[in-house]
């Protein structure tokens, strides 16, 4: 296991490299000044001195090389628009905040979806899978952004039970009512999705061969429930939501925005759009490693789940 | 076949606790009830809460290019003048300023009780430093430019190496500690009302040494000015606590100003009808709900300085077609059914509210507010080679499409074929050069006046300009702007622009963009301070003139 874990980590290695290649040809195909934020025109001299400060002026292969040395020595090196600012400062500030939404909004899917799911899946065609799975429907459906708004108009414009928007400060603080609607709304997607997943696989499992010997040698059905159907019908479920928390930079914008909430989501669309190249880049290398990362730690968890895997690695 | 409730049980449990702590949050409203007070008399809280619309990208005056970190700026620093209500400078830190014969050198006299909030007294050399510091080529400021005007500025900031002996060319001088001497490229009679500009607000050298790119942040930061930069937290909120050893504190009313940054409108409208903002900061509201706050008692709305255009590409679309596509635009409709806020048709390019308006005002047959389409269909028949298929090009903002469809039907009416293309804002701005893109007949862009003079939004159209997309080349007009430029006489230098007017827009005039409106400013500010608050014309905001009032709501 230890031998696989260290494999793994050694790997990240040329991924992050190709990572960095990649995002760098597409920022340089994609065109566009970062130095011009508005329709002003930017006079020559100012644009010579600003490519001469972001080492724009050197060629794309001494940038590259300029830029892998940052990320392996974690100096993410300036801001281009927000200039009092560098990217190590922005990662440090807002990562954890989008982390906290992520992880807030798939404990509403585990607590939520999940029991959801196996509820529907043990009484299936009864009237409260019906309803489930009516509910899990809505819930793909609607974009979140919309029941976002939908949320802040009825419970905090119309009713005065949480404020419209924000954010706490401190990371560890859960005792605040303003993470609430953003985590739920964003929780949506994963309630559904968990829901449904836990469901489909739960029935299929039920029909395995082994739950209907574990059933005929007279296991009580709650046992074989905990100790055969939901264990089994669990590893899709690991498999589908590690890496959706590698979503958690790129899928939060919106509701970033919505709530107005300092993540780091909202600086990596703006970034996009100022064609701001340090933040774009320092936010996608932190993205690629918060897949890996989560992917990784998937791995791991299918070992404890399924004894197969473990056995294969070793 | 037996099946537990008891799963469901801890299912339905788990349900219940997931709710439970969700929803039993602490109370965080911190906000205190103002005292009650009579109506129109001030509260005994002074204390006001405002939206940002956006992340100040920096406060440093030499870096800052956006109106947000501008406001926030001009509240904690001390400018060498303000404008007043007609966009003329008034003394502030500077008591007073003489302008030589020639026009070419300014000279301010400071205050002698201007001081920095470490105790330092702010002199003439802070100006200095500051102003040389902004052109350095090390700094990179994008907005060196604004202080292009200074002799031997353009120089210095264009210098690549040994730049020292430029840095002592440039014209600004501290004469003595009081005493700021300006020396000009030529004569520039707006350069004092210019000095209110952010970029021109003085720095405290050794803060700024001392902590290099960290210098803006809460704790390291020296200003002096009327507010203080308590806390910053980024893209959430910006607390300002009034500086009572400010030279002019006993005139300040307002203890406080919290700032939220919200930058979805939608949302931070929510934020104020729910009572968690006091007063917006004059971003646009959502467009979808203009109709309904429109008719609020909070809905406030100022003059703005800028023009919202639509340019040709004259080499594509000639005279005649240029003027019949004008003639067929009703600017009115446009504006009362998509824009909404009551802005200005255009008729030219400087826009009411400019000092000299009435005479500058080029009242252009061409651009009537609600068009005038038989003439139009008459000069389209004119036209020597129409072109009826047109690009019309725009940026995929919000309201630009829904103006660029109204203009695509009234087109129609000639026979015009428009085809409407959308392009991100980066590469749309790559796309029309200059010079623009082949593929360009007609694109949108706007003009926001960076000072009260008219110079600064018709100067866009001389041959050379860097902000001229439209291929229009034109010596006479290049001339008069050049004439206006050495013309310190008010009077001389309006009728110039007069004339710049007429060589774009006047009976035969060439028409190289057709103005759809000058902009507004629309706000929501509570009733508690909507009497003393207000936006001026540059998008300026003066917290030391609000006062709170009876009871916020």
């Amino acid at each position: 296991m230890a031998t696989y874990v260290i494999r793994r980590i050694i790997w990240t290695i040329p991924v992050i490299l190709l990572v960095i290649l990649l995002i760098f040809s597409l920022m340089k195909q994609i065109g566009g000044n970062p130095f011009r934020q508005t329709e002003r025109a930017v006079p020559q001299a100012i644009q010579e001195n600003l490519e001469r400060k972001f080492n724009l002026d050197q060629p794309w292969y001494l940038q590259y090389v300029h830029y892998v040395k940052d990320v392996f020595t974690y100096d993410l090196g300036p801001s281009m628009r927000l200039r009092n600012r560098t990217v190590n400062d922005i990662v440090a500030d807002h990562f954890p905040v989008s982390l906290k939404l992520a992880i807030l909004a798939v404990a509403w899917g585990l607590v939520i979806g999940l029991p959801a799911g196996i509820m529907s899946a043990l009484r299936p065609n009864s009237i409260f899978d019906y309803v489930g799975q009516f509910l899990s429907n809505v819930g793909f459906a609607l974009p979140n952004f919309f029941v976002a708004t939908l949320l802040i108009y009825y419970l905090a414009v119309k009713n005065d039970f949480v404020p419209t928007n924000g954010w706490p400060t401190e990371f560890w603080d859960f005792n605040d009512k303003r993470i609430i609607l953003p985590s739920f709304a964003l929780g949506l997607f994963f309630m559904a999705f968990v829901a449904r997943l836990v469901r489909g696989t739960m029935l299929e499992t039920m029909q395995q061969d082994y739950v209907r010997t574990a059933k005929a040698k007279g296991l009580r059905w709650r046992r074989v429930v905990m100790r055969h159907v939901l264990r089994n019908s669990l590893i899709p479920v690991v498999t589908a939501v590690g890496p959706l928390i590698g979503l958690v930079i790129t899928g939060t914008f919106v509701i970033e925005f919505i709530f107005s909430i300092p993540g780091i989501g909202r600086y990596f669309v703006t970034a996009v759009g100022a064609r701001d190249f340090s933040v774009v880049m320092g936010i996608t290398v932190l993205a690629a490693l918060v897949v890996i990362l989560a992917n990784l730690v998937v791995d791991i968890l299918y070992g404890f789940l399924d004894p197969r895997t473990r056995e294969a690695r070793s | 076949m037996r099946r537990n409730p008891w799963l469901l049980l801890v299912a339905a449990l788990l349900a219940v606790l997931a709710l439970g702590v969700a929803g039993c949050g602490g109370d965080d409203d911190g906000d205190a009830e103002p005292a009650q007070t009579g109506e129109g008399e001030p509260a005994a809280e002074q204390v006001i809460t405002i939206g940002w619309g956006a992340e100040p990208p920096s406060l440093d005056p030499g870096l800052a290019t956006d109106t947000t970190s501008a406001n926030v700026i001009a509240n904690i620093m001390d400018p060498l003048v303000v404008l007043d209500e007609n966009l003329e400078p008034q003394p502030h830190l500077a008591e007073s300023w003489e302008v030589s014969e020639d026009g070419a050198t300014v000279t301010y006299t400071l205050r002698q009780d201007g001081q920095w909030t470490n105790g330092d007294p702010v002199t003439a050399a802070d100006f200095e430093y500051a102003w040389k510091r902004t052109l350095s080529p090390e700094l990179a400021a994008d907005y060196a430019y604004q202080l292009y005007g200074i002799k031997g500025a353009q120089e210095y900031n264009a210098c690549e190496n040994n730049c020292d002996r430029l840095a002592d060319q440039v014209g600004v001088t501290a004469v003595d500690d009081y005493t700021l001497e300006v020396q000009l490229t030529s004569s520039q009679p707006w350069f004092v009302g210019q000095s209110a500009h952010h970029s021109f607000i003085a720095v405290h050298q050794g803060t700024v040494e001392e902590f290099g790119e960290q210098w803006t942040e809460p704790g390291n930061i020296v200003t002096n000015g009327p507010f203080q930069l308590e806390a910053w937290e980024h893209e959430a909120s910006i607390d300002l606590v009034k500086w009572d050893e400010w030279r002019n504190a006993d005139e300040v009313d307002l203890t406080r100003v919290n700032g939220r940054i919200i930058v979805d409108g939608t949302t931070r409208v929510q934020a104020f009808e729910a009572g968690e903002l006091d007063v917006l900061d004059g971003g646009s509201l959502p467009p979808a709900e203009m109709p309904r706050l429109k008719e609020l008692e909070e809905y406030e709305q100022y003059e703005y300085l800028g023009t919202y255009y639509y340019g040709f590409n004259v080499e594509n679309v000639d005279l005649e077609q240029r003027r019949a596509m004008s003639l067929a635009v009703d600017r009115q409709t446009i504006i009362d059914n998509i824009a909404q806020a009551d802005q200005l048709p255009g008729a030219g390019m400087t826009p009411p509210g400019i000092p000299g308006y009435d005479v500058i005002n080029p009242e252009s047959p061409w651009t009537p507010a609600t068009g005038d389409i038989e003439q139009a269909q008459a000069l389209m028949d004119q036209a020597a080679s129409p072109k009826t298929d047109i690009n019309l090009f725009h940026n995929n903002a919000p309201g630009h499409r829904e103006i660029a469809v109204a203009v695509q039907d009234m087109w129609s009416e000639l026979g015009i074929n428009t085809t409407i293309r959308a392009q991100e804002w980066a590469q749309y701005l790559e796309f029309l050069g200059p010079p623009p893109s082949d593929q360009v007949d007609v694109y949108r862009l706007g003009w926001i006046y960076d000072y009260a003079d008219a110079i600064n939004g018709l100067e866009l159209w001389t041959c050379d300009s860097g902000n001229n997309n439209t291929n229009f080349c034109n010596e006479e007009f290049d001339g008069l702007v050049e004439e206006a430029r050495q013309t310190p006489d008010e009077d001389a230098r309006f009728e110039l622009y007069a004339q710049a007017e007429q060589v774009m827009f006047g009976e035969d005039g060439e028409l190289p963009i057709m103005p759809i409106y000058h902009y507004t400013l629309t706000n929501l500010e509570d009733l508690c301070i909507k009497d003393t608050f207000n936006i001026g014309a540059l998008n300026s905001m003066d917290l030391t003139a609000v006062t709170v009032e009876g009871e916020c709501s």
